[in-house]
């Protein structure tokens, strides 16, 4: 009863998907039309300007709002199984301070990995991957995750203490292109840069698909894992590496977009009603590429009159709810 | 499961078992004052804490040998409070105890399912199948947790004070249970606490911690001496 209820609220979520498309494309700024759109694609004329918005920045902006929402919300919900605790995310690792202070450094101080347009990218991506590994050493030594938890904390202030003194030293403009890039963005993304970008989400994706069965037994917490038989280290592994990558890769391309991660899963369970993770993980899937279309098409509507980047989209929507989530737990 | 100068603590010696046999078909009571390490006695005995020194053997095997997936099938462990889980329903939970059996995706065949509802119906509590975890109380609660220990189809079951957090007819309700399903299903049953005048009509055998020093002795039901047994659990004379 429950399953086939639960089967049919994710084709629900999965018809919304298209639909989200279709809004997101409509609600751009320059109207165009749809036989414009398949042109695009089946007649490319690299001289019509509307085909170069199609395919340079309507689609892979509604292609980096689907995967970003997925990833951060797939992340967010192994984060808080993982932890135990609802009120976890990627950002509690410390994941998404490592992106933003390395971002920081490289526009700030003109440090940078790689001298090209890449430069920003690959200096989030490896302050992803650096504190991911951090995290992951201590993890090693340390076998309660809370005190991980606590260390991401941790991580996070201390990054973000860097953060200020580097603002306060740094000249105007390199300011304003940092805090350009913490409000976060969709439209940075380039079309020849989806395959990548693509690659390390599926991978990601399937090596979450493929840990349902020890997630499942980590919500018990993990005494509980470890008696039926699961090895919490490797999986505890298994989940920090997948969580910097999928943290990183959106983080690197859109900057640091918040309250998705913590947001989407606990809906997703209150939707669902369950705790298993192979309805929990297509769910969180789905409604977080559906919540992240649906803010971008927000940011979007109010584009010419009021400019908002997504991080504030995000908040604005998802700080509300976890507020919401919070006084409904201690109320009960 | 069979105990031979078995020394058992994290760095130090805490307890020293002489010799002691765990026979299938019995249940055991574990006695002890509080802190006195009852429950790393029963850590010990399931591979969750390595022993200091001497063996732990199952049949002709050391248990030292066993990968994590044999002891999973091999021992069940009921933590003494199990508090619920938001969103997760008394079936989902139950079921979690196929987890070593089923294949990667943790899919349930029939013959999984079966077992299952086999659990609840030995419990007699197939009228919390549907309900929420978080919504029942401590006694159901720790029902489901033995039911769920069931379905994991070990021959040995330990529980750590099973009855804690239970009022008195909650307590009679499981250690009645216990008794019967370890001669009924013929599994060895251990299960901790320091509530005497409950446990002795509810065990075969008494595995008794010093209150103080390193000993651990066993009595049959036969050979209990209640007033010497709570002087050398809990140093106290009885008030009887």
């Amino acid at each position: 009863m429950r399953v086939k209820k639960n089967r049919f609220l994710l084709l629900v979520l999965l018809v919304i998907l298209p639909i989200a498309f279709v809004c997101h494309f409509a609600a751009g700024e320059i109207s165009i039309s749809w036989s414009t759109f398949t042109d695009a694609w089946l007649h490319f004329d690299s001289s019509n300007s509307e085909h170069l918005i199609v395919r340079e920045f309507r689609f892979p902006r509604f292609v980096m709002a689907c995967l970003a929402g997925s990833a951060l919300s797939v992340s967010g919900l192994m984060m808080q199984t993982l932890f135990n605790n609802p009120l976890a995310g990627p950002y509690i690792l410390g994941i998404n301070s490592g992106s933003s202070l390395f971002v920081a450094i490289s526009l700030m101080t003109g440090f940078t990995f790689f001298q090209n347009d890449f430069g920003l990218v690959s200096s989030a991506l490896i302050g992803a991957l650096v504190f991911g590994f951090i995290i992951l050493g201590i993890s090693f030594k340390i076998k309660q995750g809370i005190s991980l938890l606590l260390i991401g904390l941790m991580l996070g202030s201390f990054s973000g203490a860097l953060i200020s003194i580097l603002q306060y030293l740094s000249e105007a403009n390199a300011l304003k292109m940092f805090t350009l890039w913490a409000m976060g963005s969709l439209q940075q993304v380039q079309t020849a840069q989806l395959p990548f970008i693509l690659l390390l989400f599926f991978l990601g994706m399937i090596a979450s698909f493929f840990i349902v069965k020890p997630l499942n037994a980590f919500v018990l917490g993990e005494t509980e894992a470890e008696l039926l038989g699961i090895s919490i280290r490797n999986i505890r592994l298994l989940i920090i590496l997948i969580t910097a990558v999928l943290t990183g890769l959106v983080t690197a391309f859109c900057g640091p977009i918040a309250f998705i991660g913590l947001a989407v899963p606990n809906l997703v369970k209150i939707i669902f009603k369950t705790q298993d993770h192979r309805i929990l993980l297509p769910a969180s899937l789905i409604l977080g590429a559906v919540f992240l279309v649906f803010c971008d098409i927000v940011v979007q509507l109010f584009a010419e009159t009021l400019p908002l980047p997504i991080n504030a989209v995000t908040s604005l929507i998802g700080a509300p709810m976890v507020i919401y989530f919070i006084v409904k737990r201690i109320a009960r | 499961m069979k105990l031979t100068n078995l020394h058992i603590g994290y760095s130090t010696t805490l307890l020293e078992i002489q010799e002691l046999n765990l026979e299938a078909g019995k249940i055991y009571a574990l006695i002890g004052a509080n802190g006195r390490g009852k429950t790393t006695f029963m850590k010990t005995l399931i591979g969750q804490i390595p022993a200091i020194s001497g063996g732990i053997s199952i049949g002709n095997k050391a248990s030292s040998v066993l990968s994590p997936i044999e002891k999973s099938k091999l021992f069940g462990f009921v933590q003494s409070r199990f508090a619920g889980v938001p969103y997760m329903k008394a079936k989902e939970y139950v079921a979690l105890g196929r987890s070593p059996y089923t294949n990667a995706f943790g899919r349930l065949s029939t013959k999984d399912e079966d077992i299952v509802n086999q659990s609840f119906s030995t419990l007699e509590i197939e009228h919390l199948a549907d309900k929420f975890t978080e919504e029942l109380s401590d006694g159901e609660r720790q029902m489901l947790a033995i039911a769920k220990v069931l379905t994991q189809e070990t021959q040995y079951i330990f529980l750590d004070e099973p009855t804690a957090f239970l009022d008195y007819s909650n307590k009679k309700k499981v250690l009645d249970k216990l008794t019967e399903i370890a001669i009924k299903l013929k599994k060895t049953i251990v299960y901790s606490s320091h509530d005497l005048e409950l446990t002795l009509g509810h065990s075969d055998e008494l595995v008794c911690i010093a209150h103080e020093g390193n000993d651990v002795r066993s009595f049959r039901k036969n050979e209990i001496e209640f007033e010497g047994l709570v002087r050398f659990c809990f140093g106290v004379n009885s008030p009887n």
